[in-house]
């Protein structure tokens, strides 16, 4: 039987009936539409469902929906701004933009937000400290010289 | 005079990078549809084996499940799981779900259900009695002739030998001061893409079918279901928007995309299968393992004077590409380096039981070029020169024959190895083994390559273009090729943008929709910016000429007098027109769009590299730690140079891997792989990677691409391998010629260096 669940997602609350056994991911993707949150393996080997929840980066498929009730929830589809004048790009958005650090683009999403997750904590890391902290998310199409350097570039702030 | 390149050469925005970013990028598993059933599908454990029962009442009547199909439900056909033949080699021996599994992971049935947990369920619930076979994994075991024959081929083989000779390769060797011949060998590593094979299909009552699918061939993916399914090619669409990378993998076609599209005719309902990570290890491509046996005759003057060899695949239970890349291999190694034209070598595929071989970026060079450019450093060091000198005396360049029969017409492959030998100081970092101790060694080697663009000779290539300007000035270019995260629709609006001269943002990409779009065969074989390319080019240039007919009346000019550039019709160097008002209606009638098309059949290019790389070895534990790489790339000229670099580094990314961690391990009584997962499957990630200087020489445009612009897809892969095992080889001072370079193999090669010394 379905259990309902309330949660902050992007800062808007929803409140919506899961199945109890479904992960994070799957009520992000399925249930509530969201699919910028990507499945790459479903057992937390990758890192591309990374979403940060109550401040911290975590795997989404390794987070039961239910766990989320009461959460804080941060994906990818939050990050841009829409405003009057158009739409506002997260620094490390603009930043994977400038240096090219998106091939293929299935890792982007949880890469950013693992990103972002670091930039929260410490907004000036080196490279070593990024290179750490991306550790768990896997690309295989860049080689991670750009994305390292997206990174590092959005933290520096120039 | 020449024009000033404005946008080619530099690196804008691409076209597509919002979407990714933003996560808005649609990819196949994004697009669901009300009503949408999920496809699963039943899997061999046996790695041989044939089915004597199948029971699938019990599924059926599983609540919530809508169908199920085995073996025998499916059209008997065989197909050859890829459409598109090299060397006019197709072996047609794979079924839409079969009746006789001839790898773990084999597909025997398939259902469709509400939801992927009751498809799940319902799997369990299809009863299956085997007969079992027995199980090959080794080619040794494979061409024994008293052999299972897994396709009834004599020995195992999938098609006769392929033969490449030359010239009088015993003269060679009577004249050789020195004879070489040793083996040589690569292992299993598989492309591991991080979006999992996915395919949504969708059967409407026009009795149209259309397919979201990850595939890197649309037109291939349609034409190949059009055939199998019978249903008329209008009335099959492929929708490709974005996809997570392929690698060569997503070339063929997969029993899912069958099973989706069966699925979906059957229930008349929208129908999603999805790969799990562990299915796309087992399910869909590995590397082609190869052994390589190479002899090569050699004077005192360092010359070479004869090559021989034998390559032989294991393209395991099916045969894919294990033509195509065996053919590739074989011939690849008639060049490279010059053996004064006598060659003659000989490539087979064998079929085995272990998982399917199918192409992957670097298609058999990877494993020929391995053998050569080892056994080139072996040779340098028996003459006891320098192994930078040595390749630079004898690499391939102008007049020298390439892998296709062509003559090349520069020298870059010298070109590449003097830049970086000069760029990694070389000459001052490069000792011979002998002279190293202690725990950790340090080594300095170099791996080369070179790869061509495209498939010509072997296949007709052919790739069309469309530009549309609009009443306004801007443009929607329609092109066929297929963007697997390489940037290619970036390059391609680039190279239109140039030619035409008028700005970046003022064309759109249209791509990935069969309906739409032009033909192309799709991304392989480092064929878009060169073939895709070109199209685009020139379909630009008849634009530009009919811009140019249409200014000459209004302007009242001679269209010699006449240019276009920054979106402006350009008299003696000054602006005196815009594109926006040549083009718009007149009387409130809005102007038609002008229409430029071009069908574009190409010929071949080579493009080339050298590696550097310096590795630390710990003679403790075997690891291996690459402290830097320089890799020098010629390419002919480049469009977007992001997107060079970001190849470069990728490909050097997965090669590093297949040389020192990544292996598909099978176990050696079931053919089951032991690791299918990224926890066990070793990749370089962002904490393994070395930092990469990256040198790209533009010596050897070739007129055939876009701007001269040739292929780089490939490159990178191919020469890194070589030059890691030669970096080792120097720091321990023991010869390696087997792939993957894991810790065991470093410690083994040691061991046996102090017994020969006891």
């Amino acid at each position: 039987m379905k259990k309902l669940i309330t949660m902050s997602l992007n800062g808007e609350t929803h409140e919506i009936a899961i199945l109890p056994y479904r992960s994070l991911l799957d009520v992000l993707r399925q249930d509530l539409g969201l699919t910028g949150t990507k499945k790459g393996c479903d057992v937390g080997d990758c890192g591309a469902c990374t979403v940060i929840m109550n401040g911290k980066a975590v795997n989404a498929c390794l987070v039961l929906g239910v766990e989320a009730n009461g959460a804080q929830i941060e994906t990818i589809e939050g990050l841009a701004e829409i405003t009057a004048n158009g739409y506002k790009l997260h620094p490390l958005q603009e930043s994977f933009l400038e240096y090219g650090a998106a091939q293929c683009g299935f890792c982007t999403p949880g890469m950013i937000m693992a990103a972002k997750s670091l930039l929260d904590e410490n907004p000036h890391p080196t490279e070593a400290e990024v290179r750490f902290a991306i550790a768990g998310n896997i690309c295989r199409c860049t080689g991670f010289s750009k994305i390292v350097e997206a990174i590092v570039h959005a933290g520096n702030g120039e | 005079m020449t024009k000033k390149r404005t946008i080619i050469g530099q690196s804008p925005q691409k076209v597509d990078g919002i979407e990714k970013v933003t996560g808005t990028a649609m990819y196949g598993a994004d697009y669901h549809f009300p009503g949408t059933l999920y496809g699963r599908i039943k899997r061999s454990p046996h790695a041989h084996a044939r089915v004597l029962k199948i029971d699938t009442a019990k599924a059926l009547a599983l609540d919530g499940v809508k169908e199920v199909l085995t073996y025998q439900d499916v059209p008997l056909k065989k197909h050859a799981g890829l459409p598109v033949p090299r060397i006019g080699s197709l072996a047609v021996d794979q079924n839409m779900l079969t009746g006789t599994a001839r790898f773990v992971g084999d597909g025997i049935a398939a259902v469709a259900a509400v939801s992927e947990e009751i498809a799940e369920e319902a799997l369990d619930l299809i009863e299956v009695e085997y007969e079992l076979l027995p199980v090959v994994l080794d080619i040794d075991q494979a061409v024994k002739v008293d052999a299972f024959q897994i396709h009834e081929t004599e020995r195992n083989m999938v098609m006769p030998p392929i033969i490449a000779s030359h010239g009088d390769v015993a003269a060679g060797f009577a004249e050789a001061d020195y004879i070489i011949e040793e083996a040589y060998s690569t292992g299993r590593p598989v492309h591991a893409y991080m979006e999992p094979n996915v395919c949504v299909c969708k059967y409407d009552l026009n009795a149209k079918l259309t397919i979201w699918s990850s595939t890197q061939g649309a037109f291939s993916l349609r034409r190949t279901l059009s055939e199998e399914l019978g249903i008329p090619l209008h009335k099959v669409q492929v929708i490709v928007e974005h996809m997570g990378g392929g690698f060569g993998s997503k070339q063929d076609i997969y029993q899912h995309e069958f099973v989706c599209a069966l699925l979906a005719m059957k229930t008349g309902r929208p129908v999603k299968v999805e790969y799990s990570r562990k299915e796309t290890f087992l399910a869909t491509k590995t590397r082609h393992p190869v052994t390589v046996r190479l002899k090569q005759g050699m004077k005192n003057d360092g010359t070479l004077t004869a090559r021989e060899g034998l390559y032989i695949s294991n393209t395991g239970g099916y045969a894919s590409h294990g033509p195509g890349i065996t053919a590739v291999g074989t011939f690849d190694m008639t060049s490279l380096y010059r053996c004064n034209e006598n060659w003659n070598l000989e490539g087979r595929s064998i079929y085995t039981n272990a998982p399917v071989a199918g192409a992957f970026r670097g298609y058999g060079a990877v494993q020929g070029f391995f053998a050569l450019d080892v056994q080139m450093d072996e040779m340098a060091a028996r003459l006891g020169i320098d192994p930078v000198a040595f390749r630079i005396k004898n690499a391939v360049g102008e007049g020298d024959l390439s892998p296709s029969g062509h003559r090349l017409h520069a020298d870059s492959l010298a070109k590449c190895l003097q830049v970086g030998a000069e760029e990694v100081r070389w000459s001052e970092k490069w000792e011979s083994p002998q002279s190293k101790s202690g725990r950790v060694r340090r080594g300095i080697g170099v791996g080369t390559e070179m790869h061509s663009s495209g498939a010509y000779p072997d296949i007709t290539e052919v790739s069309g273009a469309i530009l549309k300007m609009n009443e306004d000035g801007t443009i929607n270019l329609l092109t066929g090729v297929a963007d697997l995260g390489t940037g290619a629709l970036t390059a391609m609006a680039q190279i239109a943008a140039e030619e035409l001269g008028t700005n970046l943002e003022d064309i759109t990409v249209i791509s990935g929709d069969t309906d739409v779009v032009p033909y192309d065969i799709g991304a392989y074989a480092s064929r878009t910016t060169f073939i895709g390319g070109k199209a685009v080019q020139n379909a630009a240039a008849g634009l530009k000429q009919q811009l140019l007919s249409l200014a000459a009346k209004r302007l009242d000019s001679d269209e010699s007098e006449l240019d276009i550039a920054g979106g402006q019709v350009v008299r003696d160097g000054e602006a005196v027109l815009s594109i926006k008002e040549l083009v718009k209606g007149e009387g409130g009638t809005p102007a038609s769009s002008l229409i430029s098309e071009v069908t574009h059949k190409s010929k071949v290019a080579y493009s080339f590299a050298a590696h550097f790389v310096e590795v630390e070895v710990d003679t403790e534990t075997g690891q291996i730690e690459v402290k830097q790489i320089t890799a020098v790339h010629e390419v002919g000229r480049i469009i977007n140079r992001q997107g060079v670099e970001g190849q470069i580094e990728g490909g050097i990314q997965q090669g590093l891997g297949h040389a020192i961690s990544e292996e598909l391990i099978l176990d050696p009584q079931t053919g089951r792989p032991l690791n299918p997962s990224f926890v066990d499957y070793k990749m370089p990630l962002a904490m393994d990677m070395p930092p990469i200087k990256t040198i790209i020489l533009e010596e050897q445009p070739d007129p055939g691409g876009p701007f001269g612009a040739k292929g780089v897809g490939e490159d990178p892969i191919i020469a890194i391998g070589p030059a890691i095992a030669n970096a080792v080889s120097n720091a321990i001072g023991v010869r390696i010629r087997h792939l993957p370079i894991t810790p065991e193999r470093v410690l083994e090669a040691l061991e046996e260096k102090n017994q020969k010394s006891n």
